[in-house]
């Protein structure tokens, strides 16, 4: 029973009391190397400018993070099975534009805030879903490959949105929209904690259902997934249309944080998903990753956006620093991969 | 055997990738108890068939019975749905996945109640229950909970036997599932098979070992080219006998 990949025979990990060992074990550890870096972080902006360390500004990161968490979890799943989708940024923008055009109609038609706002979110998240069956479709049934697939409906809905929109954002919804981005629960808003919970129950499924299972197993080797008796393209058009879904409803986040749906919201954000994905450990191979770790991943993210505008350094340095980041977390990989097989 | 009727068979089976015909007009039949070793030189088309019989590929042309009843798979998971289980030559595992999640992969243990019915697994179980399985084959049992990836190649070997006699009913096929094992563990194997004739499955064996062939099998059956070329009780050939067969110095029986 060989695989592809050809993984070396490694001696079992034993789990004997060794303090130097256990030691070891725990900095060896992706996510604890992830947490460490994040309060390094914190720390040197907070060193650099003290106003870094303040309610105002974690509750301002964490609404950054909120679309970001949103698309690298979708991320998460696209990658473990072993795809990308690049559409998420672009899903982004058409689902905020087509959402705010929907809340633009509620209210015109009298509706109240709260009954416009829920239709927003329903437009939005069926607009995304929409773009995750496109995605679905190019894959299973054109049998283009993820990157090509997802790049395709990246153009394709990121052209739709400036169309729709003639460039312009679409204001006119519902005027206490932008008021529930106020955090209210420490450093949470309300789509904050929204954001938050899908989170949780996000980790969940991924390692502790059948639903994360066929992901993993499908990304490790698919053969051996089809072998199974699993329905490969079946669990594949749910992983796109999750990843849709999701980056949907981080359109909606953003509307709510800016008071309008824009065509550019979101362009480019694809990079900030892979990225936190990448950071957070999960291998671009597909049958790898962790949810913490994108969490984590994707705090790490918006700290240093957020920091690096406190500290008063051109915002465009966050490229670059982004850029040093991902390639940091790939060799982290494969040099202790290979420290393995050594 | 030949008094059992016959449980599973493939008549006129043809498949060719692009160019390659790997199968061309091949028939077997496997009766309930009996133990059919397929043999053939590298290339001959042993995998292809198996691959056929499993529902991994879809012949382009041929029937397939089971008891009697032509069935068409549309995919692996219609033959496992009915009895089938197949050990393939390789990549037959998921290298991330840990021991008992490969056994219990497609089939998985959920858990009781509202957790169960939202997709929840009850992975406790199924590494108890997978470590018994694998106990019970008796071949290099690793830890349930280990990622595959780190097991030696007999390890994987075991797991992927362990899994497809923990799940047989009707018919189990193995492709060379002598490969990575000792001499000790190779016995085993046979030893598996037996246990599984007992048992009333119907076994195709596959191996290039030919002592082994001789030793568990009922009847043997030679590929040559995609071509069955012989098809004949084990008491008619010796070692000798069978590898001209397969080579193609002996061409009439
Ligand atoms: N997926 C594939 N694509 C193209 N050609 C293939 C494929 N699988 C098998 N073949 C070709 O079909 C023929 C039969 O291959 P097959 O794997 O069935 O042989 P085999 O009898 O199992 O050989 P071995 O003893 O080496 O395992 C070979 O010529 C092989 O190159
Ligand atoms: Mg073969």
């Amino acid at each position: 029973m060989t695989t592809t990949t050809d993984r070396h025979p490694v001696a079992a990990p034993t789990s004997q009391a060794n303090p130097a060992r256990t030691l070891r074990a725990v900095f060896a550890n992706q996510q604890v190397i992830l947490l460490l870096v994040l309060v390094g972080m914190i720390v040197v902006f907070s060193v650099l400018n003290p106003v870094f360390f303040s309610v105002d500004v974690f509750a301002n990161i964490l609404l950054d993070w909120g679309p970001v968490i949103l698309i690298a979890i979708a991320q998460t799943f696209v990658i473990v099975s072993g795809g990308i989708d690049l559409s998420v940024g672009a899903t982004i923008a058409l689902s905020g534009v087509v959402a705010a055009f929907a809340m633009q109609g509620a209210v015109t038609a009298k509706m109240s805030d709260t009954g416009a706002i829920l239709i927003g979110v329903a437009v939005a998240a069926v607009t995304g879903v929409a773009v995750g069956f496109a995605n679905a479709f190019l894959i299973n049934t054109a049998k283009l490959v993820p990157f090509i697939a997802t790049l395709a409906t990246l153009g394709a809905a990121g052209g739709l949105a400036i169309v729709l929109t003639g460039g312009a954002p679409v204001g006119g919804g519902p005027a206490s929209a932008i008021a529930l981005s106020v955090p209210w629960l420490g450093p949470l808003s309300t789509p904050g904690i929204v954001v938050v919970v899908i989170t949780i129950i996000a980790g969940l499924y991924l390692h502790k259902s059948r639903f994360g299972r066929y992901t993993y197993a499908i990304g490790s080797n698919p053969f051996a997934a089809l072998a199974a008796g699993i329905n490969v393209k079946r669990h594949l058009t749910k992983v796109y249309v999750l990843s849709g879904l999701l980056s949907g409803l981080a359109g909606m986040f953003l509307y709510i944080r800016l008071g309008s749906g824009a065509p550019t919201s979101g362009v480019g954000n694809e990079l900030d998903a892979i990225a936190a994905v990448v950071i957070g450990g999960a291998s671009l191979m597909g049958g790898v990753g962790r949810m913490t770790g994108t969490v984590i991943g994707a705090l790490i993210l918006t700290t240093v956006t957020s920091g690096l505008i406190i500290i008063g350094v051109e915002p465009n340095w966050k490229k670059v620093v982004v850029a040093i980041l991902i390639a940091a977390a790939v060799s982290l990989q494969a040099v202790r991969k290979s420290a393995r097989k050594a | 055997m030949s008094e059992s009727r016959i449980l599973y068979e493939i008549r006129n089976a043809s498949k060719n990738y692009g160019s390659v015909v790997a199968l061309d007009g091949a028939s077997l039949t496997v009766r309930a108890g009996e133990v059919i070793g397929l043999v053939g030189d590298n290339g001959a088309g042993k995998s292809t068939l198996v691959k056929v019989l499993s529902g991994a590929h879809q012949p382009d042309s041929g029937e397939i019975f089971l008891d009697g009843e032509l069935r068409r798979w549309k995919s692996p998971h219609d033959a496992l749905e009915a009895g089938i289980e197949t050990l393939y030559q390789d990549s037959g595992l998921a290298p991330h996945l840990s021991v008992s999640s490969n056994v219990f992969l497609g089939r998985e243990v959920m858990r009781p109640g509202i957790l169960g019915k939202l997709g929840f697994l009850a992975q406790k179980t199924m590494d108890v229950q997978a470590h018994a399985d694998l106990e019970r084959v008796g071949i290099a049992v690793p830890a349930s909970n280990r990622p595959v990836a780190q097991l030696s190649g007999g390890q994987r070997q075991a797991v992927a036997i362990g899994r497809a006699v923990a799940w047989a009913r009707k018919v189990i096929i193995l492709d060379e599932p002598t490969n990575h094992l000792g001499a000790r563990q190779a016995g085993e194997v046979l030893e598996v098979i037996k246990a599984a004739k007992a048992k009333g499955l119907g076994v195709i064996f596959i191996s290039h070992t030919l002592p082994h062939v001789l030793a568990v099998t009922d009847r043997v059956v030679v590929l040559r080219l995609g071509k069955i070329v012989r098809d004949a009780p084990t008491s008619e050939f010796t070692v000798d006998s069978l590898l001209g067969t397969i080579t193609g110095l002996i061409t009439s029986p």
